[in-house]
């Protein structure tokens, strides 16, 4: 039977694997444990193997393996090459949110500040009521307000640089609907790996979660898009032929994805053979 | 297990997660905690001194630093890197924390770290619950204890949290394991319920 430190045999005799703790992980690794026949390690076998001095060094040493194990499986989530795109991603949203939320509060006060106002005749036009409240007389008022176009400048940059990674990290998906759109697919998903294993019907309805399960259980009628929508193929296409767009989109994105996840390189014939098949169905709409 | 004013404690150094101190002890608060929880509701539940204890979905250690603060040693099973990095500051301060990162569905993986233990602990957010408890019960040593938190909204949302209960409860005992208590976490967690499992030194292969 094979242990973290070393084999024990049917006899009870034990030998130690050489090696600190990398090589002894290195040696875990590679093992491979059937369930059915595994021994666990119990108290007798570790004193009978005579390697430790006593419980408390055993726990060490066993901890000294399995903390390098868990810093490493930490330090290679960190790397994936996606982990950095799918929390720019989820800022951008969040950022949005965080704008409309201080936009919103903002113009409650200056309609207060400002008799004339109404915020009814410029319908809205949260944004573009904004540069007028920086013009406002009350400083407090105009200082949140440059604030808050400051932070819509944040989010701009953070925009262009969410769809600029996105062609390099996701490349074929990008392609296809555009960095933006294609990082919040991903981002829904909870990153390029999960997504990679999913069927283009889930990659349809992400971010239609909501009537995806109500129409689980209560029997409505299932959503056709969702974050999906967003792309200008699927939200341009006339009415009648939009689910059947999502859906075609959808297929070769969940490819798309499969081949950013194991090739991570653009293939063009794909894309061609792609963007044609998608056009047909949304008839040629821009 | 020590209570002060009703209140479930565990002796060790605080400041793990901000939790309140009552006399030197760290206030172990059962709306957080579904196994300080359990432990309010059943009183019979014990942590002793010389537990071994295998924890799976140990997520970011604050359950498993009380747990700690009681027994000899707890294998704290984590899959998700991001909790993991709370276990593993967790860890550093107690010593008798064993971390290990794995995936509760592949016990294989991570078998040749793990002892046999007096406690099993499954606290994970999994569809197949059931399925990975009986998965473990080769590190059970005889006479000891399962303890199943039995998160019903993530086994099928459709089904009513009963049905996956009872249903959960048939599986187990069609596994070898005898049902000793099983309780809801009312009021502290909803749809969440606790179901204790022995090992009856006959009945193991």
């Amino acid at each position: 039977m094979e242990y973290w430190f070393g084999s024990i045999d049917g006899t009870g005799v034990c030998r130690p694997a050489d090696g600190g703790a990398p090589e002894l992980l290195a040696r875990v690794r590679s093992l491979v444990t059937d369930m059915r026949v595994f021994h666990p390690l119990t108290e007798e076998l570790i004193e009978g193997c005579g390697i430790f001095s006593d419980r408390r060094e055993y726990i060490r040493q066993l901890r000294e393996v399995t903390i390098l194990h868990a810093r490493e499986v930490i330090a290679d989530a960190a790397q994936e090459k996606d982990a950095e795109l799918l929390q720019m991603v989820r800022m951008l949203d969040q950022m949005d949110e965080v704008i409309n939320l201080l936009t919103e509060r903002l113009v409650e006060w200056y309609q207060v500040t400002d008799p004339s106002f109404s915020s009814k005749s410029r319908k809205g036009a949260g944004r573009r009521i904004l540069p007028r409240i920086t013009k406002s007389r009350s400083p407090p008022l105009r200082g949140v307000a440059r604030e808050i176009e400051e932070l819509g400048e944040a989010r701009k940059r953070l925009a262009t640089e969410v769809s600029r990674r996105a062609g390099s990290v996701i490349p074929n998906m990008s392609e296809l609907v555009g960095g933006l759109v294609a990082a919040r697919i991903m981002a829904r998903a909870g990153g390029l790996t999960p997504l990679s294993r999913m069927p283009g019907s889930s990659v349809q309805v992400l971010g239609a979660e909501a009537a995806l399960f109500s129409h689980i259980r209560q029997g409505s009628p299932s959503p056709k898009h969702g974050l999906i929508f967003q792309h200008r193929r699927v939200h341009n296409a006339p009415r009648e032929v939009r689910g059947q767009v999502a859906r075609i989109l959808a297929g070769k994105l969940a490819i798309a994805a499969r081949i950013d996840f194991y090739r991570g390189s653009l293939d063009p014939d794909f894309i061609a053979d792609a963007q044609e098949r998608i056009d047909a169905a949304s008839g040629g709409a821009q | 297990m020590i209570r002060i004013d009703g209140n479930l404690v565990s002796p060790g150094p605080g400041g793990v997660y901000n939790e309140r101190m009552a006399q030197g002890y760290r206030v172990w608060d059962p709306y957080r905690s579904k196994l300080s929880a359990l432990s309010m509701l059943d009183p019979t539940i014990d942590l002793t001194a010389d537990m071994r204890v295998l924890y799976l979905g140990a997520a970011n250690g604050t359950t498993v630093s009380h747990v700690a603060d009681y027994v000899d040693v707890v294998y704290a099973v984590e899959f998700a890197p991001r909790p993991l990095r709370d276990l593993l500051a967790v860890s550093e301060k107690r010593k008798n924390i064993v971390p290990i990162a794995g995936d509760a569905t592949r016990p294989d993986r991570y078998a040749p770290f793990v002892e046999m233990v007096d406690l099993l602990y499954q606290d994970v957010a999994q569809p197949d619950q059931a399925g990975i408890l009986i998965k473990h019960i080769p590190f059970l040593k005889a006479g000891g204890t399962a303890i199943l938190m039995l998160k019903t909204r993530s086994v099928d949302i459709r089904q009513t949290p009963e049905a996956v209960f009872a249903e959960t409860i048939t599986r187990l005992t069609d596994s070898g394991l005898r049902v000793v208590t099983s309780c809801w976490l009312e009021p502290y967690h909803h749809d969440h319920a606790a179901i204790v499992c022995g090992v009856d030194p006959a009945g193991m292969s």
